[in-house]
């Protein structure tokens, strides 16, 4: 090998292992711009499992660099270049100095048994101290429980201000899981079709919505803002598209927030662009999205007129598709409640943006207020909405398009549902 | 030919030798049925579909994972291609989900565990010293059965449409999104029944590896002198064993809910789709150290070679891989701690996981100890070797990382698991397996490989390896979830994203100057007139290395008599007075030339290839039409007569290869030693056992 070739593999092997852990210090250290991170958690639970798991990665890196410290330091002490030796490039030379045959030792190997054993027994103790600390609640003087349902491709939570899950929930909402601050709220994860997994991690690790199940969780977070999430159990065909958030508010904030979602939806003034858009909204939308106090059974076909979002859902909480109306509906029979859609931030499991000046800092209460209507991706999304997003609208799974509805009866839908704040 | 009756023995005279041994007499050869003559002869293609020779099936195995490498890399391009900048739409969500399934499925099923067992194929009969493995036949159809099912899977691709039908659950096909209901067409078919045949394929297999190892040792190798290879590989064998059972169960319940609605994971109908996962990750796990175990086998024998040194703490090394068989078995549920387990189930599979890289910190080390002190020699096999020392490591590392549960909750189903497994299976079982293409290239083809070539492309596939798998450490801390079509501008993805794309082409150059180096090399050997490499370029230790290269097709001329580990080494190396380690005789003089034409070999068999068609027909038949799986059926059946009807010798066969072959003398199976070879061979004390033949299956 020339001498030029053989500085090249060395300084390219240096590189590779160097330069790969000095990129794993880089990007702990500029974790700004990364919503989702697990390196800079801001729940309780977050926290505690970055403290258990920073000082593992950093005896984990130490072991890094003795073990490729290792294999240069011995390739560069001990090796013997092909020119350097005999006649053949690979084969013997018949004076060659043989290194001593050691085959062994049997003190050498018990101490790299023990020591790694020694080690991870140590890591372990403090692992199990913070698996076990992590199924802890804290208590506190909020009593709220949420369920959490995952169905292809967004999240729905149910919110039990009580923290009796048995009766019907008080709040229904989607996509967007908002909570008070510095409080741990029991979550009750579950599935209405298949394997999704809830995670804000920033918050705290994941856990599996699995169907036929119901998992406990908890999450907390010290601090206000919105947090980003993902779905993390693949779930067939949008799985990336299925986000979600939580947003932390102040208690007071939270308690604003949590009057005005019990409040029902008010029907729009006869005559008006949004009552019009109400019409086409009971006719193209109703049988599968519910409006507390807008859309019913009435519109579906039934005969009651109160506002029955627990009775559906009580009703397809199993995989039966088309069991509640006799017709072809989603597979998971349920689509997100729209009462109060104004009041979140994203829309189409989180995918979309509803408010162009969104992001994180906008004031939460004040969306439906003072945010600018992402006009455009709406009516975009009611129009066709497997191709904004991927749905297999034609297996019953995700929103079909409504490529029927004129453009004016796409701007009274979305004068209705401006309505709903 | 007449067909005679066996001499009966003398009791008398039984014992009165050494050993228990029949006399030498003629064959019993019958012809049942009278029609279907086993084929003959050793040359052309069709030499290659009937044959039962280890050697040619390893190649073929070989071949064919390569093959499949290729079609799996070109996968994980596009897989790259989707992902490079955020809002990806190269491919789109549906056919992004079609392509990393049948990825994962195609690089673990049909690509790692052939190579390996390519590798075992050829090399584990003749690092044993025996003629070939204990059911030759069986071998075949092993191959067969294994090329069926990868043909199938993979011809999902295409069938009815550029992925339409292709498998697009994931590989660990979690139900229920497994089902029908959501995933209507049939992909989710081909997968549950593709991977039972190619089960079928590694099941068998198995078994007749662990027979050929337990049964057919040469004389004198013990267990305890076997190279670690071939431990490496019959501990593969019995996770295998254990392990396809699990899977193929999983399979087939999954195929009766999906072709005859039988329910066992509709939620619907009360089952618990965890059953789904515990049945995949009881075999899903042993299937991590089935694909690693091999490639730490040819690590160990690569490192001595070029150390010149013996394996550092070679019962340690065997006794690690044991325990790693064993406590393989007891750390399934570590891919399930977000599932919903109970948190004392949690527990202890955290804990048990975190003590298995014990046993795989011993192997790293005592890999390091074999080089110190060392004269080491960084020949392309070399490097590939402490590649896997290296880059296994950082894989090993992250894997204890995530059996810290709390912490796996955070980092499951992200980018760093995805870092992780690559490290392991492409950084440890990839880079080892490569490593043993250049290491026993010139014992199987009788050439060597290109150097410069092989060190070029091995650093271009490091850094490339390095640079797509590496960032993706970072992505997964950063939470990106694994598994997503694409992901929003605003998440901060794109830039490591884009490294490791640019990474992943990288790495595809240099699995291209890797097949150009075969071909430039190939070339080159013929150009210059098909020069010998000798039967021991390497100065190497394993008994392979004892014949001459490429093998001959009954491996050795004469019975091996082993003294010791490593024997080969030793027979070339002595010590003189002043205890100085020094040539005894060249590997040229010991090793067998191949030039014993009086062996006898199985013949080759039409009935594996039609047997293993035959299943694949009935694979055909359960996706789309039953007619088909009768028609299959019929093959099948069939194949299994000619099977057991065909003659175990037939009397027409020409016994071996090659010329100067004595045929009048083919019903004789024990025939003399060969004059000829007398002045190389080892002096045997029994020639009479010299040419036994080897069971026919």
């Amino acid at each position: 090998m020339s001498r030029n070739l053989k500085g090249l593999v060395w300084l390219s092997s240096l590189l590779v292992v160097f330069g790969s852990a000095a990129l794993i210090v880089v990007a702990i250290l500029v974790d700004d711009h990364h919503p989702l991170s697990t390196l800079s958690p801001v729940g309780r639970q977050g926290k505690d499992i970055a403290a258990l798991i920073n000082p593992i990665f950093i005896v984990a890196g130490v072991v890094f660099f003795l073990v490729q410290g290792a294999v240069l330091a011995l390739w560069w002490r001990y090796r013997v270049s092909g020119s350097d030796t005999g006649d053949g490039e690979f084969g013997y030379y018949d004076d060659e100095e043989f290194p001593t045959q050691t085959h062994g030792n049997n003190k050498v190997e018990i101490g790299w048994t023990l020591a790694p054993t020694v080690l991870l027994a140590v890591i372990s103790v403090f692992t199990l101290i913070t698996l076990f600390a992590l199924d802890d609640v804290e208590a506190s003087d909020e009593e709220m429980v949420v369920t959490v349902v995952g169905q292809q491709w967004w999240w729905e939570y149910q919110y039990h201000l009580d923290g009796n899950t048995s009766t019907p929930p008080d709040i229904v909402t989607a996509n967007e899981l908002v909570m008070p601050v510095g409080v741990d709220i029991p979550l009750d994860i579950k599935s209405r079709d298949v394997i999704h997994s809830f995670w804000i991690p920033k918050l705290n690790g994941k856990r599996d919505a699995v169907p036929g199940r119901s998992h406990d969780w908890v999450i907390q977070s010290e601090e206000t803002g919105r947090f980003r999430g993902q779905c993390t159990e693949f779930c067939g065909l949008a799985h990336g598209y299925m986000k979600m958030v939580a947003v932390v508010l102040t208690k007071e904030d939270f308690a604003v927030w949590r009057d005005n979602q019990i409040a029902p939806a008010e029907m729009p003034t006869e005559g008006t662009e949004a009552h019009a858009g109400w019409q086409v909204f009971s006719q193209q939308c109703a049988s599968c999205h519910v409006v507390n106090g807008v859309t019913s059974a009435a519109n579906r076909g039934g005969e009651s007129t109160e506002p029955d979002t627990w009775a559906i859902y009580q009703e397809h909480s199993s995989n039966d598709a088309g069991a509640y109306l006799g017709q072809d509906t989603l597979v998971a029979g349920a689509a997100p409640n729209l009462t109060h859609l104004m009041t979140r931030g994203t829309f189409a499991g989180s995918w979309y943006d509803l408010y162009l000046d969104a992001g994180n800092h906008i004031p939460y209460l004040d969306l439906a207020d003072g945010g600018t209507l992402n006009r455009g991706e709406l009516e975009a999304w009611i129009y066709n909405a497997p191709e904004r997003k991927p749905a297999a609208a034609n297996e019953l799974r995700g929103m079909p398009a409504r490529t029927s509805l004129s453009p004016q009866d796409i701007d009274n839908v979305v004068a209705f549902m401006s309505t709903l704040d | 030919m007449s067909i005679t009756q066996r001499t009966i023995t003398d009791p008398a005279t039984i014992g009165t030798e050494d050993k228990l041994a029949l006399p030498a007499g003629p064959a019993v050869a019958t012809r049942p049925l009278g029609v279907f003559s086993r084929p003959q002869g050793s040359e052309g293609w069709t030499s290659w579909l009937f044959t039962v020779d280890h050697k040619r099936i390893g190649i073929m195995y070989g071949a064919a994972a390569l093959f499949f490498f290729l079609v799996g890399g070109a996968e994980a391009l596009f897989i790259r291609l989707q992902l490079a900048t955020p809002n990806g739409s190269v491919i789109g969500a549906g056919t992004y989900n079609g392509v990393f399934t049948i990825h994962g499925v195609t690089m673990v099923f049909l690509v790692i565990m052939p190579m390996a067992a390519a590798f075992a194929n050829y090399l584990l009969p003749l690092q044993i010293g025996a003629r070939d493995v204990a059911f030759p036949r069986l071998n075949a159809f092993s191959f067969w059965c294994f090329l069926g099912g990868g043909v199938l899977l993979t011809s999902s691709i295409f069938i009815g449409g550029w992925f339409q039908n292709v498998p697009d659950a994931g590989w660990f096909n979690y139900a229920p999104n497994s089902g029908v209901l959501f995933s209507p067409h049939k992909g989710v078919d081909f997968y549950a029944v593709g991977l039972q045949i190619t089960g079928i394929a590694s099941l068998v297999s198995a078994v007749n590896l662990i027979v050929t190892v337990l049964n057919m040792r040469a004389k004198g190798m013990s267990l305890f002198r076997m190279p670690v290879l071939t431990w490496m590989l019959l501990i593969t064998q019995f996770l295998l064993l254990f392990a396809l059972p699990v899977i193929t169960v999983a399979l087939f319940l999954l195929m009766f809910d999906r072709l005859w609605d039988a329910n066992f994971f509709n939620v619907a109908a009360g089952a618990d789709p965890l059953l789904w996962q515990h049945l995949f990750w009881i075999f899903g796990h042993p299937e991590v150290y089935i694909l690693i175990l091999p490639a730490f086998g040819i690590v160990s024998e690569i490192i001595p070679t070029f150390s010149r040194k013996p394996i550092f703490g070679y019962h340690f090394m065997v006794a690690s891989g044991i325990a790693i068989g064993f406590m393989g078995w007891g750390v399934w549920a570590h891919h399930m701690f977000t599932s919903g387990m109970g948190p004392l189930s949690v527990a202890a599979f955290s804990v048990s996981t975190m003590f298995i890289a014990v046993p795989t910190g011993v192997k790293i080390l005592n890999w390091l100890a074999t080089m110190y002190r060392g004269r080491l020699r960084f020949t392309t096999p070399m490097l590939y070797a402490v590649g896997v020392v290296s880059m296994f490591t950082i894989g090993g590392l992250s894997g204890v990382t995530h059996s810290i549960a709390p912490s796996d909750t955070q980092q499951t189903d992200t980018y760093y698991i995805v870092a992780h497994f690559h490290y392991v299976i492409f950084g440890g079982a990839l880079l080892g397996l490569f490593g043993g293409f250049y290491f026993w290239w010139p014992k199987v083809f009788g050439y060597m490989l290109n150097e410069a070539w092989g060190k070029a492309s091995f650093w271009i596939m490091l850094i490339g390896f390095n640079f797509t798998f590496g960032p993706m450490h970072i992505l997964g801390l950063q939470g990106m979830s694994r598994r997503i079509a694409t992901y929003r501008a605003d998440e901060g993805f794109a830039f490591w994203n884009m490294v490791a794309t640019i990474g992943s082409f990288v790495i595809a150059v240099g699995v291209l100057m890797f097949l150009w180096n075969v071909f430039f090399s190939t070339r080159a050997w013929r150009r210059a007139g098909k020069p010998d490499v000798g039967p021991d370029p390497w100065d190497a230790r394993g008994l392979e290395w004892m014949t001459a290269s490429p093998t001959p097709e009954h491996n050795f001329d004469t019975d091996i008599e082993v003294e010791r580990f490593d024997d080969f080494w030793h027979r070339k190396y002595g010590r003189n007075e002043q205890g100085r380690i020094v040539r005894a005789a060249k590997a040229e003089d010991i090793a067998h030339d191949g030039s014993n034409t009086n062996v006898h070999l199985p013949s080759p068999s039409y009935w594996p290839l039609v047997l293993g068609g035959g299943i694949s027909l009935v694979g055909y038949g359960l996706i789309f039409n039953l007619w088909i799986a009768a028609l299959g059926l019929v093959f099948l059946v069939g194949a299994l007569y000619g099977w057991c009807l065909e003659p175990a010798d037939d009397p027409d066969a020409v016994h071996s290869h090659g010329a100067g072959h004595d045929d009048d003398d083919h019903s004789d199976l024990h025939s003399k030693p060969v004059a000829a070879e007398a002045s190389h061979a080892e002096p045997d004390p029994d020639p009479d056992s010299q040419n036994e033949a080897v069971s026919s299956g």
